[in-house]
């Protein structure tokens, strides 16, 4: 049998015979996507289990057994987790790694050294993040945004948490210069922009936005961490500062970030979308280029965040005018998806099963964002759990109902086996109904004034936080679900074979299941489109030893 | 404060612009109704209709432009999003269009770690009502509020001390919110044309107490406000001639000390409760903790959460007699 990546492998510095050292020392762009995932999901349920803690404790008003500075630093952990070490680094980290390079025909990322640092940046980055947990004065209890000038009065360890923001922002930058590169210069010969399978075009659009907005943020931090300990008088008004300025920066970057978030995950949406309709996707260059124009209208647009900040009014007009035209094209690729399904043959496989699931919550996630770009309308919305209910539905019902949708699609591809199809739709009807049941009580708790981050509240409120306690009980039990079909696939699944999908993108065209170490035996010539189908079978065939065409 | 579930003091649209915004709302969930329908009729209808048993390879058609609708579903969303653009504008004009300052009462707001403070114009005797409104965890309710005539123009001049932090001024029965914030001010203003009391939350994080920083609008008849606000009584409801409240105790509840500290339990709301602190603690230390909390934090608290009172001498030495006799 011949060798794969789990075989051998690249490494930084020297050939470690330990089978341990060489995944510590791996360069191989798919063990690192691999052990991205390992740490993300790791924090990723530290985080669920400290929403779970702030949920129990909402279940009935009045303290329960967490106090009020518990509670705000519980939610100032998990956002933290959530926001800067599991979903920003998120998709492209994980599949964008792994996948990227295998369906641009490439042997690795550009400069796989890089990558193996940035990873071990990303892994220092979450170490200095929770280390103020074992700190006496305690984690932050600042909320993830930081703001100024609570995060400069609190004596709470607000420094770490910082810092770590800053080095996960380089880790950041670093992977996204890296894919930069990458698809500018490692394409398959022939593969043009417009060949390019849309996953590559949002882990493009990404990259741009980790390169370009990220530095804001940076610079954000060191002010911040300058005005703590230094006195700056920048943003503290007793020095004549503006605490204003610091949320106009920090959403400089915070904003396209979400972005940057759903970019690589809508990516996802548009390779299983046509794959599971066995057919060419509806509308190719819509969909790429409105990643690109979503990423672009994305800079300018951070203003919203701040309707009630005491901003200008022509301000805010301005702010909310373009905000609106992020809708479009986000709007386009909807229409574009469902139009994909129109004459096709719908394969309701767990990846597609939660990929419509996604259209249904990305759908109320993305409309209630409409709602409160409306600046009247979100002068009564912001900071009320109607806020909370909406960027719960994007990210979760979006970026990661999506990851999870690449994890089941391109888990063949990773591990060479297949998960269990019925298991895991039943971990997608779990997680689809306790999401909903958690996060749509809080549209109408917020409609009627639930500030966020209560950690008590008025008994008038009772009803929508028990509502949304049963969902996420629900909600826990799917995703634990979910991970064991994962364990149990990986252990005990069945061969999957290189392309069980009979997807048309080059990472299912490999010489063995899994991958071997540098992928394709050759590099193979792309004259080509991404998704072409005839009669719901792939077009192009390829003899995976030479890479030839033979179709 | 209202606690059968009725959601009145937070929902009862009491504000002349309440019915702008939730017109403005309202046009949004429909036009989103529509939006969404109309992505998830087809993506219903044709998960069904392709359905894998359904369809025979050879059936499957790559249809992949369809210019006619391709700028249908481009334009008419756009013009949608134009109209809901255009009513949160006009929604946002008609909360941030102030008043004329010489048609309204204007009162002086000022949020803190965590109490709210209203400053009246002076009245025709020129006393100056200060109200400090604090939440008492004990009866669920918030001692007194901000105490205004019915179908009148208030505008309301926000700020915060400069040692403090960012708070946010929310009554959602009106539908308005801004923030207050150190060094700055900001304003909003209201009419009511219903006489009720409406709840008024902190919306923007701000610490331990953040959940309990409430404060209370009591729209009232014209003749009840003009009764209390000629009279030097503290809220309506209390009696200017009832027994006279001792200058510690005044003080004691002018700076809001009741949002944090029990003055006749010993249990902890934020801070330490006082009852008999006079034993555990000397008159010297207790000034300090007054002006100066961070210099001496009792075990099991932390520094950084009570702010420094700059009060003078006299004020605080009738303050630490106040809390010495609390028992």
């Amino acid at each position: 049998m011949s060798k794969t990546y789990f075989d051998e492998t690249h490494c930084a510095i020297g050939h470690p015979k330990s089978k341990f050292m060489q995944w510590m020392l791996t360069v191989d762009h798919k063990r690192i996507g691999i052990m991205y995932a390992a740490v993300m999901f790791f924090y990723f349920f530290i985080a669920v289990g400290t929403a779970f803690m702030m949920r129990l404790e909402l279940l009935a008003p009045g303290g329960q057994f967490l106090d009020g500075d518990t509670f705000n630093q519980a939610f100032t952990l998990h956002g933290v987790i959530m926001i800067f070490l599991f979903i920003i680094p998120g998709v492209p980290a994980v599949l964008g790694n792994i996948v990227m390079p295998l369906m641009i025909g490439a042997k690795d990322v550009s400069f796989p050294r890089l990558n193996w640092f940035t990873f071990w940046l990303y892994v220092v980055g979450t170490f200095i993040a929770l280390a103020s947990l074992f700190t006496d004065a305690g984690f932050a209890d600042t909320g993830w945004t930081f703001y100024a000038p609570y995060s400069i009065n609190t004596s709470t360890n607000v420094i770490f948490t910082l810092v770590a923001a800053f080095v996960l922002g380089m880790a950041s930058i670093l992977t996204g210069l890296n894919f930069l590169v990458t698809i500018h210069r490692l394409r398959a010969p022939g593969m043009d922009f417009w060949k390019m399978p849309l996953f590559v075009w949002g882990i493009y659009a990404t990259a741009w936005i980790q390169l370009l907005a990220t530095p804001v943020v940076g610079i954000t931090l060191i002010l911040a961490i300058m005005e703590k300990y230094f006195g700056i008088g920048i943003f503290d008004p007793a020095k004549g500062g503006d605490p204003v300025l610091f949320e106009h920066l920090f959403w400089i970057y915070s904003h396209p970030a979400v972005y940057l978030m759903i970019l690589p995950a809508f990516g996802i949406m548009s390779e299983i979308i046509p794959t599971f309709s066995r057919r060419e996707v509806f509308g190719y260059r819509a969909i790429a280029i409105s990643s690109a124009s979503i990423a672009g209208i994305g800079y300018l647009v951070w203003g919203h965040h701040l309707y009630t900040s005491g901003m200008a009014d022509t301000a805010k007009i301005i702010f909310s005018f373009l905000t609106f035209f992020v809708a479009i094209p986000t709007g386009i690729k909807f229409y574009d998806w469902v139009a994909t399904m129109y004459k096709g043959k719908i394969i309701l496989a767990t990846p597609m099963l939660w990929a419509l699931g996604t259209i249904i919550t990305f759908t109320i996630g993305g409309l209630t964002g409409v709602t409160i770009a409306m600046i009247g309308v979100d002068i009564h919305l912001q900071d009320t759990y109607y806020t909370v209910a909406h960027f719960h539905y994007a990210m979760l019902g979006g970026v990661v109902f999506l990851f999870f949708a690449g994890l089941h699609y391109w888990f063949p591809l990773v591990t060479g086996k297949m998960y269990n199809e019925y298991h895991g739709k039943i971990s997608f009807y779990l997680q689809f109904v306790g999401f909903n049941l958690l996060w749509f009580p809080m549209f109408i708790a917020g409609y009627y004034g639930m500030p966020r981050r209560y950690f008590d509240y008025l008994p008038e409120f009772q009803i929508y936080h028990q509502v949304s306690f049963l969902g996420a009980v629900i909600f826990i039990t799917g995703l634990i679900y979910m991970f064991v079909v994962f364990y149990k696939g990986w252990t005990k699944g069945e061969p999957s074979g290189t392309n069980p999908w009979n997807a048309t993108t080059l990472e299912w065209h490999l010489p063995t299941s899994p991958p071997p170490l540098e992928n394709h035996s050759k590099v193979p010539y792309v004259d080509f489109n991404p998704y072409e189908y005839h009669h719901g079978q792939p077009v192009v065939k390829f003899d995976y030893k030479t890479m030839q065409r033979i179709d | 404060m209202d606690v059968n579930n009725s959601l009145s003091g937070f929902n009862s649209m009491a504000s002349t612009f309440a019915k702008d915004v939730d017109q403005a709302f309202w046009i949004n969930f429909w036009i989103s109704i529509v939006l969404g329908l109309s992505v998830l009729i087809p993506m219903f209808y044709f998960a069904w209709k392709y359905r894998e048993s359904n369809v025979k390879d050879e059936e499957i058609e790559n249809v992949t432009h369809n210019t006619a609708l391709e700028i249908g579903w481009t334009l008419i969303p756009t013009m949608l999003m134009m109209v809901l653009f255009y009513y949160g504008y006009s929604s946002m004009k008609s909360l941030r269009t102030m008043p004329a300052a010489s048609e309204s009462i204007v009162v002086k707001v000022e949020g803190s770690k965590w109490k709210w403070k209203y400053e009246y114009p002076a009245n025709k005797a020129g006393h100056v009502h200060k109200i400090t409104s604090v939440y008492d965890k004990k009866i669920g309710d918030v001692k007194r509020g901000l105490y205004v005539p019915v179908g009148t123009n208030i505008i309301l001049e926000m700020t915060a001390p400069l040692n403090d932090v960012i708070h946010s001024y929310f009554v959602p029965a009106f539908r308005m919110k801004e923030d207050v914030v150190p060094g700055r001010m900001t304003k909003q203003w209201f009419k009511s044309d219903v006489v009720g009391e409406y709840e008024v939350e902190c919306a923007e994080y701000c610490g331990t107490a953040h959940s309990y920083m409430y404060s209370k609008i009591v729209v009232m008849e014209q003749a009840d406000y003009d009764k209390w606000f000629e009279s030097n009584a503290k809220s309506p409801f209390e009696d200017a001639s009832a027994a006279p409240i001792s200058k510690g105790q005044s003080l004691y509840e002018d700076n809001g000390c009741a949002g944090c500290h029990s003055i006749d339990s010993e249990a902890t709301l934020v801070g330490p409760g006082l009852k008999g602190i006079g034993a555990k603690y000397d008159a010297e230390y207790l000034k300090n903790a007054i002006i100066n909390p961070d210099k001496d934090v009792p075990a099991g608290f932390f520094p950084g959460v009570m702010p420094p009172f700059a009060l003078s001498d006299a004020d605080v030495a009738e303050l630490v007699k106040y809390m010495q006799n609390a028992k």
